[in-house]
């Protein structure tokens, strides 16, 4: 698939929405609303796209469905560190975190994600050791990673139906939880997600 | 004793007449009984302690305001505005095509995406709605992004300009006015109306005039006063949204009434409800009856 095209493929009775980018106002956006209002069966939904890439809303729901999640926090300056942030205004979007480690660098990536304190922004506080990893679901599926992971893909697809999505996972020494699902490009797939994806878009069947 | 939470952010505190609002409404709320807390973003954890909510910050899916009701959501805590509300009123398209799917009277409306930008399709718009046509941003608020434009090289401008925030944009025929109804509805029903009076300089209830904002007036109007008509499309336009609180406002040249929009998260602290002393009161007892 192209830049910015997207595919509406039916499944099982439901209509899918292939897109790199689901964010609110995108095309993608629209394009499920107009059928959701039409009375379509269509997935993802627009709330369902909404809560995914807020991330504090992302969490509460994941958690509420027994994901493990990060621990989060609401701020307008003040940062435990070391932290992982998220912008959560109008113009912020998951894919952009920001690891923290010191109160200088803090100080300087608050004022961007809060444009200069306007808004406030979320944080995570991150264990001693904790790595972060990021991996791509393609309806629900991962190529290559762990049985942890390839467990919560699927967790994530069943609650919010997204085809395509980047899932930000921190490690520590308890296991894996999650941080923020983020939309991803298709320039961004690996052969093998790509193979995926496409077999999906084909209609081809899965045993 | 029941809780309530107001959820406010700076801005809502930044003006002299917003904070009286908020004032009054503890007052009131008090008065009945409830505790009150005022709640900043940074408190959102305490949301779940709270047995209603009252959002009174700007609303956006976007921002802090839909995390708080969806926190309340996922608590079945009583909120003002839910998040359906917040969804629907944010984003234009969303509340004009709730409007028109359920025939709410509207002038005539189309939504335009990107991939259909070009000479033609403007030039046929022109033809389909007339001129002036308005060009709005779908998660415009106060008017801002907001455009009247007169020939396909302005439309372009505002468009190109208004494409970088939005996939899709609103395109709709212009009814001019020199005052806006405001109908307040609460679950279903009037609670309280005003006239918005434009700026003899502009089209608009609020603009940015050589550097300078310009406010529209505001007159609270008795129930008795507002055509039967404006009240009645109002609480359709709000039924058509959800049983929350909403601003519906409303133009009426000769008898013919159209929304303008549905506002989530009205304004009451410009006189709005100077008719009506009761509009606290039957908001709190809205939220702890829901």
């Amino acid at each position: 698939m192209t830049r910015d095209s997207l595919a509406v493929v039916k499944r099982n009775h439901a209509y899918h929405v292939i897109a790199e980018d689901y964010s609110y106002k995108t095309e993608a956006y629209y394009t499920i609303l107009e059928r959701e209002l039409s009375g379509e069966n269509i997935h993802p939904s627009s709330r369902n796209v909404l809560d995914a890439f807020v991330v504090p809303i992302c969490l509460e729901r994941a958690k509420l469905t027994g994901i493990p999640v990060m621990e989060w926090g609401i701020s307008q300056a003040y940062v435990p560190l070391p932290a992982i942030l998220y912008g959560l205004n109008y113009f912020a979007t998951a894919s952009d975190f920001f690891v923290v480690q010191d109160n200088e660098q803090a100080k300087d990536v608050v004022k961007h994600i809060t444009n200069k304190g306007k808004y406030p922004f979320c944080y995570q506080k991150l264990d001693d050791g904790a790595t972060i990893h990021t991996c791509t679901a393609v309806f629900g599926r991962t190529v290559g990673s762990c049985t942890a992971i390839e467990g919560y893909a699927e967790k994530i697809y069943n609650l919010f139906s997204i085809p395509l999505v980047s899932m930000v996972f921190v490690k520590t020494g308890s296991g894996v939880v999650l941080s923020s699902l983020a939309p991803t490009r298709y320039t961004h797939l690996t052969e093998k997600e790509r193979a995926l994806l496409a077999a999906y878009r084909d209609e081809q069947e899965f045993l | 004793m029941s809780r309530l939470g107001i959820f406010v952010d700076r801005k809502t505190l930044s003006n002299a007449e917003q904070l009286s609002a908020l004032i009054n409404c503890r007052d009131v709320a008090e008065n009945r009984g409830h505790d009150v807390e005022f709640l900043f973003p940074v408190d959102i954890n305490k949301i779940p302690k709270m047995d209603a909510l009252f959002i009174r910050a700007r609303t956006d899916p976007m921002n802090i305001t839909y995390v708080a009701a969806r926190m309340a959501d996922f608590h079945g805590i009583p909120v003002i505005d839910d998040s359906d509300s917040i969804q629907i009123c944010g984003d234009k398209i969303n509340m004009y095509s709730h409007l028109q799917k359920k025939n709410v009277a509207l002038p005539k409306t189309v939504y335009l995406s990107k991939n259909d930008l070009s000479v033609e399709r403007v030039s046929q718009l022109f033809d389909t709605l007339g001129t002036p046509l308005i060009v709005k941003e779908p998660s415009t608020s106060f008017s801002l992004r907001v455009e009247k434009v007169t020939d396909i090289a302005g439309f372009f401008r505002v468009a190109r300009r208004f494409i970088k925030m939005s996939d899709w944009i609103v395109v709709q025929q212009f009814v001019e006015s020199t005052y806006d109804w405001r109908v307040g509805v609460l679950g279903g029903k009037l609670l309280y109306a005003c006239k918005y009076t434009i700026p003899s300089v502009t089209f608009k209830i609020q603009a940015s005039v050589n550097g300078h904002i310009v406010y529209c007036g505001v007159e609270s109007v008795p129930e008795i006063a507002v055509p039967p008509n404006v009240i009645q499309l109002g609480i359709d336009a709000a039924d058509a949204i959800g049983n929350g609180l909403y601003g519906v406002d409303i133009k009426n040249n000769n008898g013919d009434a159209r929304v303008i929009e549905v506002n989530d998260n009205p304004s009451l602290e410009s006189g709005e409800d100077a008719c009506y002393p009761l509009v606290y009161e039957r908001i709190i007892d809205h939220l702890f009856t829901a």
